[in-house]
């Protein structure tokens, strides 16, 4: 029995945690993924699609500020819809006249977006943290050290089947095909009659779903506060992404999936007397070892 | 004297061998030309000199020394001046400024004495855009001085590419295609640019070119590449009339292209004291040419090269034998 | 990209054809300048609140210079410089508080400290760039901020390390003037820098690093170099920022103090001395929230005047500096690439010596900056 329980403590439970939380990661770097394949951008405002995207939907099941109370379901709705407008406006406004220009411009613009929108959270709501609802309350699991919500569970399924969903759509449909050369040749695929503006609009708003999902399932798991999207699981999305592949969707759950784990063992083998965040520096030491070794990461191919 | 001396280079790309059992000589003033078709290997084996890609198998000499894994860097400051097929400078940057960084190699100051703005610093950035100036004067290009290099016409660029390489104070110039893009009267003038400057600077020149014309003028030794294999070398004369160099390129056409070149009595007179000055190792004085400059053969080797200072002025002293 | 020097102190005619103004133009000039100098010189230090607001710039300032070595000279972006700023003030604290080391030492500490950190990020520069480089910066100065920085030693068990002044810097407007001849060689020694060849060589391989090779430039050499002269310089602004707030803790080197700097250099003009100046002003708290702190009362009485809805409120209009930020960062990379410094170079260029007009160059902007992928 004591055997077990200390498996459990030492190797099971920051297996399985580490999983989880690195579905949440993955969640968002499918988003980050999508916009590199079509655009190839680094999108520093991914977390806040989905911060707006939680917040609203938050406003309207509490119905705060004079606003009415919906359901839940209509009120998530609601917040998919406002990130994906949100994605589609920082693509219209910002990425779009940005095109030809390095992508460093871009990206550091959609840091800019990024800071424009935590701003304006700040502004109209404060910075106290809010306690959201999840979509399926209780847990899953809950023995000794591990412990494993509903929320949870739901967050890792519709890692799946988004992460699935997504590639399926790239290999299989013509929009698919359509986005991946215009990221790839915009000017011949211009010519041959594919809008390229259309497509722009498509992977923005794409990706504004996506990033949404992830906001307002992670939000009921999380402190969930103005900016808690970029400020918590941006970062480590990325990595996960660019360790799994920056150009592979099914990458983007491995990489999450690894990063969350060595997080939780980084934690555990560096002892944090000497010095802490031992997660964050194997985290940084792995992303450092993947851009030298292979930087198209683990499932990517050479872009 | 044997400035350049490559012997059995070969370099592989994945499955394509893009040069194989190469060898090339270029001697003391010497212009030797590169020539073969598109893909045949030319600018590899200009980047395999250089030290851009490191070959396979086989040696770069330089003057005797073995300089097969030097790096570009470092050849540029032992004398090796290169231009690019694509124009290579800052295009950032001013044409005043490209060729005052072009001459980094031979700024004598240390980049903290820089930093700390030490006395000497001064001095030496004033010479420095003193040659850059006397170079733009050389090539007649005055007007772009403070010009960004990023909007002049593509025949200026190639122009300053040449200039920015004489910045480098070279021993021996290595051209990738300094024509394309010309037509035929400015390739003759590049063809009497070339004479001159080998003239007055006493350089070694490798051109790899596609303009046969220019070639067949200008060349003292020709080399042929084929799929990165030696095809055939020699006298341009000789190659001309190769039945394999002519078949290499396009059939049938090539013979009479090769006639349109024209050398005029004066080149045929000056290459014929280049190739005597390299047998005897001879001082000889050229006919008197616009900026006649005496070649003095072993003070080139000795005085530290304030090559731009002397060749924008007419020579102080009148130049020794001429007519 | 010209390599003027732009700073607000007038320098001697660039070498002009026509010789330059006249000594009654230099007069005028002279002149002119006179109320920032005195702004600058005597009436930030006549205030205690904004002595310490103006050290904060000047602080701001030097990170600045640091931070556009290496996005505007180099190419590359940083987005952990926060990072290496954290590092000089801890290096500077801990030695000087707990193991007793001089002051003018643990300054010095803090610049090797500041460089060695940066050559770290420097190495992995010669391998990968773009954008892939700027991640690794992003998680590099994250992952400062939590490890090392919450280290107890060095944060004395997370109170914050204590940093005191010297005695003879103690008065705050001393310090000021201290940190103020500071910037002022800082600011020379960049301007050597575009003038010589370590400057040139950078922009060369910004841009092209086989022709700069072919130049005879040790590209390896002097991208090392300048993350070591950027971290450097960085440490000395943490080693100075240290000094000032007294404390040194981990989370004030955040990813957002990153992304501040970032903003300053952008919106101020990137590859500008006096953009870095500008931008630095406008986003330490000497610029943006101090406009905000004394003026908010001005947007409650037109909001709640005239759109009859209440205003932000004291509390959190504090956050209006960040999407004036935000939003000005925006416009810049949108509109006006070369930021406020190019807005304002018709001024900057007649200030300093030369004619007044206002026919624009194209400076180099975030435009220069290399978006290469990771070099196989």
């Amino acid at each position: 029995m004591l055997l077990a329980a200390e498996f459990n403590a030492d190797v099971l439970t920051p297996l399985v945690s580490g999983a989880i939380q690195g579905s949440l990661y993955g969640l968002l770097g499918l988003g980050l993924v999508l916009l590199y394949k079509g655009n190839r951008i680094f999108n520093f405002a991914q977390g806040e699609f989905g911060t707006v995207a939680a917040l609203l939907t938050y406003a309207f099941v509490v119905g705060s500020g004079g606003l009415p109370e919906l359901p839940y379901l209509v009120a998530v709705l609601i917040g998919l819809v406002g990130g994906t407008l949100m994605a589609l406006l920082t693509e219209r406004v910002v990425a779009r006249p940005l095109f030809h220009q390095p992508k460093v411009t871009t990206v550091v613009a959609t840091a800019g977006v990024a800071l424009l929108a935590i701003s304006i959270e700040l502004l109209f709501i404060g910075a106290n943290p809010l306690t959201a609802r999840p979509a399926i309350e209780g847990n899953l699991i809950s023995s000794g050290s591990l412990q494993v919500t509903y929320q949870q569970v739901l967050i890792v399924l519709a890692l799946a089947v988004l992460a699935l969903a997504s590639a399926l759509f790239f290999k299989k449909t013509q929009t698919g095909l359509a986005i991946l050369a215009v990221s790839q040749e915009p000017t011949a695929t211009s010519l041959v009659g594919i809008s390229v503006n259309r497509v722009s609009a498509l992977t923005w708003g794409m990706a504004g779903f996506l990033g949404a999902a992830a906001g307002i399932l992670l939000a009921p798991t999380t402190l969930f506060a103005p900016g808690f999207m970029t400020g918590a699981a941006l970062i480590p999305a990325f990595t996960a992404a660019v360790f799994g592949g920056i150009t592979s969707l099914p990458g983007a759950f491995l990489g999450g999936v690894v990063i969350g784990i060595v997080e939780q063992f980084g934690n555990k083998w560096v002892p944090t007397t000497f010095i802490p965040g031992g997660n964050r520096i194997l985290v940084f030491l792995t992303l450092l070892i993947i851009l030298v070794v292979k930087p198209s990461g683990l499932l990517g191919k050479e872009a | 004297m044997s400035v350049l001396e490559v012997r059995d280079l070969s370099i592989r790309f994945g499955g394509l061998q893009a040069l194989e059992g190469f060898n090339l000589d270029v001697n003391e003033w010497e212009i030797v030309g590169l020539i073969g078709p598109n893909g045949a290997g030319k600018t590899t084996a200009f980047n395999c000199i250089t030290g851009f890609y490191k070959p396979d198998t086989g040696t770069v000499r330089y003057r005797g020394a073995d300089v097969t894994r030097v790096p570009p860097h470092r050849k540029a400051a032992m004398g090796f001046g290169r231009t690019f097929q694509n124009v290579g400078m800052v295009k950032s940057a001013t044409a005043i400024e490209n060729l005052k960084t072009a001459q980094h190699a031979k700024i004598e100051y240390d980049t903290a004495s820089g930093l700390i703005g030490a006395g000497p610093t001064w001095r030496e950035e004033k010479q420095l855009e003193g040659r850059a100036d006397a170079i733009l004067d050389l090539l007649g290009l005055n007007a772009i001085r403070d010009s960004k290099v990023g909007g002049l016409s593509y025949g200026t660029l190639k122009l300053l590419e040449l200039g920015c390489a004489l910045a480098t104070d070279p021993d021996i110039l290595l051209l990738d295609e300094p024509s394309s893009g010309m037509g035929p009267e400015e390739s003759e003038e590049l063809g009497d640019r070339l004479l001159a400057l080998r003239q007055e600077f006493g350089l070694t020149m490798l051109l790899i070119e596609h303009h046969v014309p220019l070639v067949l003028r200008v060349c003292d030794h020709v080399y042929v590449l084929n799929f990165g294999r030696l095809l055939a070398e020699g006298k341009p004369s000789v190659i001309q009339t190769h039945p394999e160099v002519v078949a290499a390129y396009l059939g049938g056409e090539a013979p009479e292209a090769l006639e349109a070149t024209q050398e005029t009595e004066e080149d045929a007179a000056l290459d014929a004291m280049t190739h005597a000055a390299v047998e005897h190792h001879a001082e000889v004085a050229p006919p008197a040419r616009k900026r006649a400059a005496p070649r003095k053969a072993p003070a080139k080797k000795a005085a530290p090269r304030k090559k731009a200072a002397a060749a924008s002025q007419e020579p102080a002293e009148p130049a020794e034998d001429a007519e | 990209m010209t390599a003027t020097a732009e700073t607000a102190v007038a320098a001697p005619p660039a070498g002009h054809a026509k010789g330059g103004p006249s000594l009654a133009g230099w007069l005028v000039r002279g002149v002119l300048l006179l109320p920032l100098v005195y702004f600058f010189l005597s009436v930030i230090p006549g205030s205690a609140d904004l002595t310490e607001r103006g050290t904060e710039w000047v602080v701001f300032a030097l990170v600045g210079i640091s931070l556009n070595i290496i996005i505007g000279y180099t190419g590359q972006l940083s987005l952990g410089h926060q990072g290496f700023v954290g590092v000089g003030a801890f290096a500077a604290a801990y030695s000087l508080t707990v193991h007793q080391v001089p002051f003018a030492l643990s300054i010095i500490l803090a610049i090797v400290v500041g460089g060695l950190f940066a050559m770290l990020i420097g190495f992995a520069a010669l391998r990968i760039t773009g954008l892939y480089l700027s991640l690794i910066t992003l998680v590099f100065g994250i992952t400062l901020e939590q490890s090392l920085f919450q280290q107890p030693d060095l944060t004395n068990g997370g109170a914050g390390q204590p940093a005191y002044k010297p005695d003879a810097l103690i008065e705050p407007s001393r310090y000021y003037f201290f940190c103020l001849a500071i910037l002022v060689v800082i600011v020379f020694i960049d301007w050597r820098l575009t003038s010589t060849k370590a400057g040139r060589a950078l922009f060369a391989l910004r841009e092209n690093e086989r022709v700069a090779a072919a130049f005879g430039i040790n590209v390896t050499a002097y991208k090392l170099l300048a993350f070591v002269m950027s971290g450097a310089i960085a440490g000395l602004a943490g080693a100075l920022f240290a000094f000032k707030s007294e404390q040194v803790t981990g989370e004030d080197y955040d990813f957002f103090l990153a992304l501040t700097f970032v903003l300053m250099v952008v919106v101020g003009g990137l590859n500008s001395r006096f953009g870095v100046l500008v931008g630095a002003f406008l986003f330490s708290r000497i610029g943006l929230d101090y406009a905000i702190e004394r003026f908010h009362w001005i947007h409650e009485l037109l909001v709640e005047g005239f759109l009859f809805v209440p205003g932000f409120g004291e509390e959190r209009i504090q956050f209006a500096p960040r999407l004036i930020g935000a939003f000005l960062l925006l416009l810049t990379l949108l509109q006006f690439p070369g930021g406020i410094a190019q807005q304002l170079r018709p001024f900057t260029r007649w200030f300093a010596g030369g004619p007044f007009s206002f026919k624009h160059d194209v400076d180099g902007g975030p435009g220069t900056v290399e978006g290469s992928s990771v070099r196989a």
